[in-house]
């Protein structure tokens, strides 16, 4: 009964983490899951791996994303959608006061305490900064999973370390 | 139990295989170079000449004489002094405000003006393995602090990575050891599927060079059976929406194809231009 439930649930909606992938039109989402080892009486983490339809290359490695089932599977492998984008990756918002926030501190404060000690021409300036992925595939290489450089081709994998 | 047997009874081990995959082993690059740690860049122009740093703040050595100044330069003072404007040209890159010592940019700017200066420590003097083991220490140091700048604020990451120039890489999901044995199975794969893929290709251009022949006969087929039909006054199941569905993929398929041949000819001239 319970995992009758359970199934039911996972069909509907699942929230997991966007990983590397080297799939067009497609994210690899993780979802992170407690299974309990019943001779030890303890939790160990199981992760489970979904591909999920993403035309439109909503969600970016690295953001946490809520992902539903498909009525029908679009291929073997891609069985979900893409629904919504919870938490983008290194962009997170407070839920409670809705401010932006970096680690443990509001991004006002640390931007009030440099005004404070004289802020320099050198800073970081929020406002100017472009959307995240004008880097991607120049200097961040972290779209793409990276592995161990095996051979020799003619044309150099930035990705292959 | 036949994958098991199949070696005894068929001998694999003197057959030649006619697929020939040469395996070119990756040469070794030390951990310390800047092809491996991501640094894109050189140590910065600071001249010789250039004074020390605690020295350029006083009064007096401003008109003081020639000589002076040379003593009191980097050259003079060593490595250690012209190491210290290395880091401090870095940091002063991405300071926040005039005392900002230790925030994350900072941090991984000094550290990038360290590793900078000791990379040119190694390339003169490769078998100082105290320095060998302190740059390998402290880029391993940055790309951690690097990692969690990504995870709290990805556009000041990019803007850093940007400011420095610096490369990122994520971390592979493992550090396998390179083996002759796992390199030919990849290479055997890829072989493999590149084969697959161009006799998929080959079949899918036959079976579209055959769709537009089909088409117009399809089109006139359906064309005569509504004009009998009427002639005939019998019950017409040809409609006329059917018929202006295969007209409209027919256009769809002549645009396709004339994009195909154009594609083709160019190729061609190409190829006789080469040669």
């Amino acid at each position: 009964m319970a995992r009758n439930i359970a199934d039911n649930v996972r069909k509907l909606l699942l929230l997991g983490q966007c990983v590397p992938t080297v799939k067009q039109n497609a994210a690899k989402i993780r979802v992170k899951r407690l299974e309990l080892d019943e001779n030890l009486l303890m939790y160990f983490r199981k992760d489970e791996f979904y591909y999920c339809s993403d035309p439109d290359k909503v969600c970016k490695t690295g953001d946490i994303v809520l992902i539903e089932a498909l009525p029908q599977k679009l291929t073997k492998l891609i069985t979900h959608q893409v629904k919504e984008v919870v938490y983008p990756f290194g962009d997170i918002t407070d839920p409670v006061t809705g401010k932006k926030v970096a680690k443990e501190k509001y991004r006002e404060d640390i931007e009030k305490q440099s005004e404070l000690y004289g802020k320099l021409e050198s800073a970081f300036n929020y406002k100017k900064a472009p959307p995240r992925g004008w880097q991607d595939g120049k200097k961040d290489f972290t779209s793409k999973p990276t592995y161990t450089k095996f051979h020799v081709f003619d044309e150099n994998d930035p990705y292959a370390i | 139990m036949l994958r098991r047997l199949t070696p005894l009874i068929i001998q694999s081990r003197t057959i030649k295989h006619t697929v020939d995959i040469k395996w070119v082993r990756p040469e070794y690059i030390p951990a310390y170079k800047a092809e491996r740690s991501g640094d894109l860049e050189a140590l910065p122009p600071i001249p010789e000449t250039a004074l020390g740093q605690a020295y350029a703040l006083s009064e007096e050595i401003k008109d003081a004489p020639e000589a002076v100044k040379k003593i009191f330069s980097v050259g003079h003072l060593g490595k250690k002094e012209y190491n210290i404007l290395v880091k401090s040209h870095f940091i002063s890159k991405v300071r926040r405000h005039q005392y900002d010592e230790s925030t994350a940019e900072t941090r991984i700017a000094r550290l990038t003006g360290h590793i900078r200066c000791l990379q040119d420590t190694m390339e003169n003097d490769p078998k100082n393995v105290i320095a060998k083991k302190t740059v390998q220490e402290l880029i391993d140091k940055r790309k951690k602090l690097l990692k969690f700048l990504r995870q709290y604020d990805y556009k000041k990451f990019e803007w850093l990575l940007e400011k420095l120039n610096i490369e990122y890489k994520a971390h592979p999901d493992t550090y396998n050891k390179l083996s002759r044995k796992e390199s030919l199975r990849k290479l055997t794969e890829m072989h493999c599927d590149n084969i697959k893929n161009k006799k998929l290709d080959d079949y899918r251009t036959l079976l579209e060079s055959q769709q537009g022949p089909f088409l117009t006969e399809k089109l006139e087929a359906l064309k005569f059976i509504r004009s009998e039909q009427i002639d005939l006054q019998l019950p017409i199941t040809v409609t006329e929406q059917d018929i202006k569905k295969v007209e409209e993929q027919l256009k769809e398929w002549t645009i396709k194809d004339e994009i195909k041949q154009q594609a083709k000819k160019k190729k061609r001239n190409i190829l006789l231009e080469t040669e």
